[in-house]
């Protein structure tokens, strides 16, 4: 087991509670998304296993070891987040942005080395954006700056990868992309992707299991087939769909519209 | 070999802004209401040693310093508030700096050697927390409140000067006047032994944690990500930057601009990773107010223009331009 959080609860400062007895386990080389409605707890479930916030009770274990007593910089070696909306505060180049993906690497005064540098191109390759590297950011697309920060967080070689929704505000063509990729990632590089989505039909049919929450607890773990059903989906998400069958085996969730 | 920006980068602007500053330290010490030449100084006539030596070298180092200084906060601030605007006199922290030591001067403390430096180290801090009390939303800065905020209070320190101005007499006003101005007006070797200790105390300490500042512009949340200790990261930068603004302004008063010009400049030249703006953004302010310094000696020579309204001028239509582009 690669990661495995238990009993874990997560309370912001006025005492509002986001997450409640949260118990589920990651294992290698899994896609993994995380549904359930806005505001359920779904960011921060990835905030706290990418060790951004810490659990107000609970412990979140990592190759065994409870996180709290893993280096922090050691933990981001292994464990990689991406943000929904990732920005740099000033102009830099995509080649820049994946590189500063190699810091946890880095000794306190230490530079990134040749050997960093074509990870960063192969990192860039794997996302398809190589010929993306000399170019600044604020002249990407939306689609590019995803994968451009999508390859920032693999450069780092983590066996879990962290993605805060990263099929918002992506054209079908991107989405379907995107996840072609995380798809590969998965078996190529045997690690772990978690990715928070709203879009239940693209995870439906393209993830390994999916986990609902709903309200702060996790009330779904399992194959897409067996969690995404008619019945859960009015009762967590609050409305009405169906499955439809498409090629290969592969389920669709639709809004069932009378 | 291939090459790996960043370190190639920081070499390369290193050289450069070395040479310009060699050569701005030589026209710093060259220029003046005295004509001095290069025979007259190197045959040993007493008065040019003494002119170059006495006035015009110290004046050359505090300006060198003061520049490096505001320069390198200005890049650390923009860096930790993620905002293109922040610099220590917009953010109100040069003034907090200005308004503590002349309220110390007026009651009596003025003349107690280093404390002044101190004082205005206490008043910078003392700014910088409030202005980001009264600017941070939701963890994160605004900008349009971190302006409202840098102006309000920079009324408020301006208006404690004059109170305290109102008091003082004599050498106390000449000196607090300068602080209002910005002028290296009789700058001394004393001086610039305060400012070379804060300078090199402050960028060491920033130095140390530039790995992690540099992640720090790519936000808060990211950098806990990628194992950086934001908080500690956080207090480091904001203490280093107050420490250096408070010795730069009780030896050169208000001078506005440099620490939101030359990181831009750097930033467009060379790189926006921190490690290679910050050390860069040093050079280069140190070059940009020694020869503004210079400058302001020979406009209206012998009388002199402060410093302070020169950088103004220079950095009020670019100020414009940014806030334009953010907005």
């Amino acid at each position: 087991m690669l990661m495995r959080l238990e009993a874990v609860d997560f309370r912001y400062g006025g005492g509002t509670t986001a997450l409640s007895g949260i118990d589920v386990s990651f294992g290698a080389g899994e896609l993994v998304c995380v549904a359930g409605r806005n505001g359920s707890g779904k960011s921060t479930l990835l905030r706290l296993m990418s060790r951004i916030i810490d659990p107000t009770r609970g412990t979140i274990w990592f190759d065994g070891e409870p996180v709290s007593t893993i280096d922090r910089r050691m933990f981001a070696r292994s464990v990689g987040y991406l943000a929904q909306n990732p920005t740099v505060a000033f102009p830099a180049t995509a080649l820049e942005i994946v590189l500063s993906g190699r810091s946890a690497y880095l000794a306190r005064f230490g530079w990134e080395t040749p050997a960093d540098l074509e990870l960063a191109h192969a990192a860039l390759a794997s996302c398809d954006v190589d010929r993306l590297a000399g170019r600044y950011l604020d002249e990407m697309s939306g689609g590019e700056k995803k994968r451009v920060f999508l390859a920032r967080v693999l450069v780092g070689a983590p066996r879990v990868v962290l993605l805060d929704e990263p099929l918002a505000a992506l054209d079908f063509a991107h989405v379907e992309q995107l996840l072609g990729l995380l798809r590969r990632i998965v078996v190529e590089r045997k690690c772990s992707v978690i990715f928070v989505s709203h879009d239940l039909s693209w995870s439906s049919a393209c993830a390994d299991r999916v986990l609902v929450l709903d309200d702060g607890k996790l009330v779904g773990d399992g194959p897409p087939e067996r969690v995404l059903t008619v019945e859960n989906i009015e009762k967590h998400f609050g409305f009405k769909a169906q499955r439809v069958a498409g090629a290969e085996g592969r389920q669709w969730i639709v809004p069932y519209l009378p | 070999m291939t090459m790996v920006p960043g370190k190639t980068e920081l070499r390369r602007g290193l050289l450069l802004l070395s040479m310009a500053l060699i050569l701005s330290i030589l026209i710093g010490i060259s220029v003046g209401g005295t004509r001095v030449t290069g025979s007259s100084f190197f045959e040993g006539e007493r008065v040019a040693r003494l002119i170059v030596l006495q006035i015009r070298l110290p004046r050359v180092l505090v300006a060198g310093c003061v520049g490096a200084i505001l320069a390198m906060s200005g890049a650390t601030f923009q860096t930790l508030l993620r905002n293109p605007l922040a610099d220590p006199f917009v953010l109100g922290v040069s003034g907090g700096a200005a308004c503590a030591a002349a309220i110390a001067t007026a009651l009596g403390f003025g003349r107690i050697p280093g404390a002044l430096a101190l004082i205005a180290f206490g008043g910078a801090l003392a700014a910088t927390f409030v202005v980001l009390m009264v600017s941070r939303r939701h963890g994160s800065v605004d900008s349009a409140r971190l302006l409202l905020a840098g102006l309000v209070l920079n009324a408020l320190f301006s208006a404690l000067i004059l109170l305290a101005l109102s008091v003082l007499r004599g050498g106390d006003l000449t000196m607090a006047l300068r602080w209002m101005m910005g002028t290296f007006f009789a700058s001394t070797v004393a001086e610039a032994e305060v400012l070379g200790i804060a300078l090199t105390i402050a960028m060491g300490a920033l130095w140390w944690i530039s790995r992690d500042l540099r992640l720090l512009s790519f936000g808060e949340e990211d950098a806990r990500a990628r194992g950086v200790n934001t908080e500690r990261t956080k207090v480091i930068a904001f203490i280093a930057a107050s420490l250096a603004t408070g010795a730069a302004v009780s030896a050169g008063g208000i001078i506005g601009f440099v620490g939101l010009l030359t990181p831009h400049f750097v930033r467009r030249f060379w790189s926006s990773d921190y490690r290679i703006s910050m050390p860069l953004a040093a050079l280069a302010g140190a070059v940009l107010l020694i020869l503004a310094d210079a400058l302001s000696r020979v406009v209206v020579a012998p009388a002199e223009l402060p410093v302070g309204a020169l950088t103004a001028l220079l950095g009020v239509p670019f100020f414009l331009m940014l806030v334009r582009r953010s907005a």
